[in-house]
């Protein structure tokens, strides 16, 4: 039996963003498909409607690629885009406001497995989802890069802006307030 | 923090961890990629041009500028027309016209005369004194005097 051939270490974001810069298209593509799920599930919790998920996923990265310039390694490239992420939506909720009510949230529509189950599922992540929109952003985005996509308060502070210590506090005032409403 | 405070805990972050899931496992992660990678390519000819655009405008703006002051510079060097007619029409009768030769007061009457610039009129030597008029004969004879 021949030996089996090496498996290529994947390249890392940053060689990635080093060789879109030298204008290799794929190099994005890559970026895309490695980010664009946890990507999407932290804009869906932000509360996307799964409809408009696709445009904004878009949106983030190329608002992300043209500002990769600005972009120096102070988190991970994945962090740096939820931020990204986190603005578009804003301006996304912004501009819904102004043209038509915020649609339902569809990603709760599922019929997968026990519908008993499924329903009990779908009606505590749709209190969760209802009441982190309730929340000031700064509390809801350190709640999700926390709990949902599972960052250190270092990087979560870095990315936002903040401190470790401020950070930490943002995530014990949004826990507290979503116990209150989901107990 | 009580250990049913740890189990809220843990549950409130597996309920974070399933928020979005379903709709994120649904996007179809190549199409965004592929989408995204053309909006890219499309997006060096659409710098390069709001990069132009505020080029264009800025000097074209400054064109503007420019033309708007000579205009200015133009208009508030020439004397008001009043001022301009009084130089052709009065003042030469009154002061001017006694420094001016036989020659100059003829051109002058030339171009005061109707039809003086007319190429068919007859020249001024070939006018008597009958056909000038009263102030023209006045200045005539004021440039004589000296």
């Amino acid at each position: 039996m021949p030996p089996a051939e090496p498996v290529a270490a994947a390249p890392s974001d940053a060689a990635l963003i080093a060789a879109w810069h030298a204008g290799d298209e794929q190099a994005a593509a890559e970026l895309v498909r490695r980010h664009a799920r946890a990507l999407a599930r932290f804009l869906a919790a932000g509360g996307a409607a799964e409809s408009d998920l696709d445009d904004l996923v878009q949106e983030t990265f190329i608002r992300g690629f043209r500002a990769l310039g600005k972009f120096r390694g102070q988190c991970r490239f994945g962090t740096w885009l939820l931020t990204i992420g986190g603005n578009v939506l804003k301006d996304a909720h912004r501009r819904a406001k102004r043209t038509r009510s915020v649609p339902l949230h569809d990603d709760l529509r599922a019929t997968d497995g026990d519908p008993h189950e499924r329903t009990v599922a779908d009606e505590a992540e749709g209190r969760l989802l209802e009441r982190l929109q309730g929340l000031p952003r700064m509390q809801r985005d350190v709640f999700l890069l926390r709990a949902q996509q599972g960052l250190d308060y270092d990087e979560i502070a870095v990315a936002l802006g903040t401190t470790p210590g401020a950070a930490r506090v943002h995530y014990h005032h949004a826990v507290k307030r979503l116990k209150e409403h989901l107990r | 923090m009580t250990h049913e405070e740890e189990l809220h805990d843990v549950a409130l972050r597996e309920l974070a961890q399933r928020l979005g899931a379903r709709a994120a496992e649904r996007l179809d992660v190549e199409r965004t990629a592929q989408a995204v990678v053309t909006r890219l390519r499309q997006e060096p000819r659409a710098a390069r041009r709001t990069w132009l655009e505020p080029a264009w405008l800025r000097i074209a703006a400054a064109a503007v500028v420019v033309l708007g002051v000579a205009l200015v510079v133009r208009s508030s060097s020439r004397p008001p027309l009043s001022s301009r007619q009084g130089v052709g029409f009065v003042e030469p009768a009154e002061a001017e016209l006694n420094d001016l030769s036989a020659v100059q007061l003829r051109d002058v009457l030339q171009t005061v005369e109707p039809g003086g610039a007319d190429p068919d009129a007859a020249p001024a030597q070939d006018m008597g004194l009958e056909d000038l008029s009263t102030p023209q004969l006045r200045a005539l004879l004021e440039s004589l005097e000296g």
